[in-house]
């Protein structure tokens, strides 16, 4: 593994043994315990299942007797991590210190939020897990009680076969190994590759190493096959992403598929406003700007014979994607929330990984690389720009 | 109904009659319950139902608006058009059976101190006879 | 009595004729209708949306009487004509909650009625969007099809559709006879309800007459209508009565706003539970939890729902688009309808029935209420 900022590097990245016997997330929950009662931090901010036992929510808690509720593995993801975290701290920072029990996915929507200054990281924990997916909202409602048999299931067997089509693809689903300038979670729960009922804590910087000496364990075990577990993973995973892009690219790629895939699209935007990194207020695509006389849809549906209303359907999703696709995390809370079943996170998803690439950028893989519009160089880049543009012209596909 | 609760009591009241009232019950000298949280709005009028909602679901045993007696509300007709939000917020508890005794509307005039600090001490021993919000300690309001 | 119109054509093809001679003989400029998309979504699967179509060839693919709302027409109507009036005329066929909601909106300033053509029909319901994206619609649709001809109640639409009580067009130039007619598939019946509708009727080809609407059935299906709205009420009381049981049934609300966001009468531009007056601030995170213990992050989901009650219940058409695009499946059109019947009675207002009746909360009377002072 590179360097890092957060002094752990491949030679040190050492762990330390719990037990997982009653489940990872009882394990979560049970150190989460025992660092609240040595005051490591002041609230928690974790999924608590709600009142009427159907569904989780985030809840930043102070009671420690809420954490009996609460499942940092909830198999579902109502409200993406990173958005909840946003909702706390975007005006500033709380006086006390906050442990966030999140996801991978919620981590890095975290990181992209904290670079475009939508929330503050300064005095916050991270800790996240081995993910294995959430399950879609719309199985799940069908029957709760049988979607967390079902997920049980799933972290047992790390089984992907039942959750969202994103997390069946999802490469990022641990902490990312290999890869330069990453930032880490201070705490990391790693299972995969562990014999059963065991499991790692691993501190990816040295906030998270005092907290595991104040909690009274220390990071001394190599963590090998946890690694090597996880890359293993990450490469079929890898291979499965690649593939599942390329059928998709073929079924709504070009300008005659496209409208199609979103051809049910009834305008609710509500994958826009479940997204994590679209934190805009007021969405430009829902303002004024967007009203025109009359007479403006007469002569645009003149021009075709008829005019698709509300018109601009596909400018909003793929301008949509043009602002948030170099911080797009794959999550897939979008897919979740939309009530037409369209494919609209694998297809962002399937844009974002390219148009990253372009830019060598990873949504949420460090908090120091900065975010590829903010920041520019010189003419060697617009060359860049000028021959991929002269290739798109000439070939009529990137690359 | 917990012993010795002191409710605390949200008010929304009118600049030109209940403030003014309120300020005349204290130079007049008259006790009256110190649980009342006042805040002055230029009309009663300005007071949108989601004011009252968001006192109530943050915690506030009650919520009190204090306005003009009818045709005398300074801009003419604001208090008519409070009448009947207050009206509908009323209808819309009753229908979710939520407490309709947390919400009051009194008009006290800028010359009722007494009747000013007779609301409040009515409103804050009925409120301690309901006892406290229950939406105070929900986690997922 | 009133004037009856009919071509002897299928009930949609009728109308689809009509629609086409509407814009042959330049009567309309444009019409708004909804269309069949032409490229399947997949291997058997139509999108059907709303267009604006000015060319008579394009409505092949119109579907104007297709028991579906992508979008409540009365916030697209909004939509088109909230900076100026219309010029020229343009026919609009909607479902009478559609017309409702625009004359809803055009009350607030947020549409103008000039220059349109109101084509409405007495209306059987939509489909839920769950239903029309899962299942195969060609071998539903003659289900719905007979159910509406039979007058009876059909499953697979949105709750608030069976149970909706208006469904006559209040305020249309045009109502096409779909409820009860068993004759639909032979002939399209239509009956002009105004001036401005017979003035676009002439000329077109088919036979006029004067008949009156046999109004038993109808009053037969009220019935069923209004037994089944109170099932749905009873069904629903023990989740929203109290705070508790509140809090229960808006658990799992995951804060998306779809439900204003697509409401026709939610039309504020930035709604007030998106703008910064409702975020917490971290102080504010910490007083509540102080109080608490913990507290629930997005906040505010309670104060989202009830306060739009306050905001939009008396107006509430009941369409049933809240619940159709929730993600989490919460009956929020149950709800609103529920607490808007009797917000709608206490100011003895029905939404949408007539455009120069006020909105509860812009008129007062001097001697009402005083029972709400204490």
């Amino acid at each position: 593994m590179a360097k890092t900022n957060n002094k752990t590097d491949a030679k040190s990245m050492k762990g330390t043994v719990i037990s997982t016997k009653e489940g990872l997330s009882k394990a979560i929950t049970d150190f989460l315990k025992q660092a609240f009662e040595k005051n490591c931090f002041d609230t928690i901010l974790i999924p608590v299942k709600v009142p009427a036992n159907d569904s989780y929510a985030w809840v930043l808690l102070k009671d420690p007797a809420l954490l009996d509720d609460a499942n940092p593995l909830a198999p579902i993801m109502p409200v993406q991590g990173g958005k909840a975290l946003s909702s706390i701290l975007k005006h500033g920072v709380t006086d006390s210190s906050i442990a966030a029990v999140i996801r991978p996915c919620e981590m890095k929507a975290a990181i992209e939020l904290y670079k475009l200054k939508q929330v503050k990281l300064d005095n916050i924990t991270l800790i996240t897990m081995d993910c294995p997916g959430v399950l879609p909202l719309k199985d799940w409602f069908k029957n709760p009680d049988e979607g967390e048999k079902k997920f049980k299931d799933i972290i047992k067997k790390w089984d992907d076969k039942d959750v969202r089509p994103l997390c069946q693809i999802c490469d990022k689903f641990s902490v990312p190994l290999n890869e330069e300038n990453a930032t880490y979670p201070d705490l990391h729960f790693g299972v995969l590759g562990c014999s059963d009922g065991t499991g790692f804590v691993i501190p990816g910087s040295s906030k998270g190493e005092e907290i595991l000496d104040t909690v009274g364990l220390t990071a001394t075990k190599e963590v090998d096959k946890w690694e090597s577990k996880v890359n293993e993973v990450t490469t079929q995973k890898r291979k499965k992403r690649s593939e599942a892009h390329k059928a998709l690219n073929k079924e709504v790629g070009g300008s005659k598929n496209l409208p199609v895939a979103f051809a049910l699209c009834i305008n609710c935007h509500n994958c826009m406003r479940v997204c994590p990194v679209c934190y805009c207020q007021h969405c430009y695509f829902d303002s004024e700007a967007l009203n025109k006389p009359p007479e403006v849809h007469l002569m645009r549906a003149a021009q075709k014979g008829s005019l698709l209303f509300k018109p601009d359907c596909l400018l909003f999703q793929v301008g949509r994607m043009s602002h948030m696709t170099l911080s797009c995390v794959s999550c897939g809370t979008c897919e979740d929330a939309c009530p037409m079943s369209i494919k609209v996170g694998q297809v962002f998803s399937m844009v974002a990984d390219q148009s990253q690439d372009a830019f060598n950028y990873q949504a949420g893989r460090s908090k120091d690389v900065p975010h590829p519009l903010r920041v520019f160089e010189d003419e060697q880049e617009l060359d860049q720009v000028v021959t991929m543009c002269k290739d798109i012209l000439e070939t009529g596909e990137h690359k | 109904m917990s012993e010795g609760f002191e409710p605390r009591i949200v008010g929304f009241f009118c600049k030109w009659c209940t403030y003014a009232g309120a300020d005349l019950a204290g130079t007049s000298r008259l006790q009256y319950p110190p649980n009342v949280l006042p805040i002055r709005v230029m009309c009663s009028s300005r007071v949108d139902p989601v004011f009252l909602l968001t006192a109530y679901l943050r915690g506030a045993d009650a919520v009190l608006i204090g306005g003009c007696h009818p045709g005398d509300c300074h801009y003419i007709e604001g208090n008519y058009y409070t009448r009947r939000r207050v009206a509908l917020l009323k209808n819309i508890f009753e229908t979710l059976k939520l407490d309709t005794e947390r919400l009051r509307l009194s008009w006290i005039s800028a010359s009722e101190g007494p009747r000013f600090a007779k609301v409040i001490t009515e409103y804050t021993e009925n409120t301690k006879k309901i006892g406290p919000n229950p939406a105070k300690n929900k986690i997922f309001i | 009595m009133s004037k009856v119109f009919k071509i002897n054509k299928p009930a949609e093809e009728g109308l689809v004729g009509f629609l086409k001679h509407l814009l042959d003989s330049g009567k309309v400029k444009g019409v708004m209708t909804l269309v069949k998309n032409d490229a399947p979504v997949d291997s058997a699967k139509y999108s059907v949306n709303y267009s604006l179509v000015t060319k008579s060839e394009a409505l092949g693919n119109a579907v104007p009487l297709y028991p579906l709302m992508p979008a409540n027409a009365g916030s697209l109507l909004s939509d088109l004509t909230i900076k100026q009036p219309l010029k020229e005329p343009i026919a609009v066929v909607l479902k009478p909650c559609e017309i409702r909601a625009f004359v809803e909106l055009v009350k607030r300033e947020q549409g103008h009625l000039d220059n349109m053509l109101l084509i409405s029909s007495s209306c059987g319901g939509v489909y839920q969007f769950d239903v029309f994206v899962n299942e195969d619609m060609d071998k539903k649709l003659p289900d719905y099809w007979k159910a509406v001809k039979n007058l009876d109640l059909y499953d697979s639409l949105r709750p608030t559709c069976n149970g909706c009580i208006h469904f006559e067009p209040y305020t249309a130039d045009i109502t096409v006879d779909l409820v009860g007619n068993k004759n639909l598939d032979k002939e399209c019946t239509m009956y002009i309800n105004t001036e401005n509708g017979q003035k676009y009727i002439d000329g077109m080809e088919g036979k006029s007459s004067e008949a009156a609407l046999d109004k038993k059935p109808l009053k037969e299906f009220l019935e069923k209508r209004e037994r089944e709205r109170n099932q749905l009420f009873s069904d629903i009381s023990d989740q929203i009565v109290g705070l508790d049981n509140l809090i229960n049934t808006f658990g799992r609300c995951l804060g998306c706003h779809g439900c204003g966001n697509t409401c026709p009468i939610c039309y504020c531009i930035l709604c007030d539970f998106e703008s910064k007056n409702h975020e917490f601030s971290p102080s504010t995170y910490e007083t509540e939890l102080s109080k608490r213990g913990g507290i629930r992050v997005p906040p505010n989901t309670l104060l989202y729902h009830l306060g739009r009650l306050t905001h939009m219940s008396y107006s509430c058409i009941g369409c049933g688009l809240c619940s159709d695009v929730c993600p989490v499946d919460i009956p929020v059109s149950t709800i609103f309808v529920r607490v808007g019947e009797n917000a709608q009675k206490l100011f003895d207002y029905v939404p949408g029935r007539d455009v120069d009746e006020k909105i509860p909360l812009t008129k007062f009377e001097k001697d009402e209420f005083a029972e709400v002072e204490e």
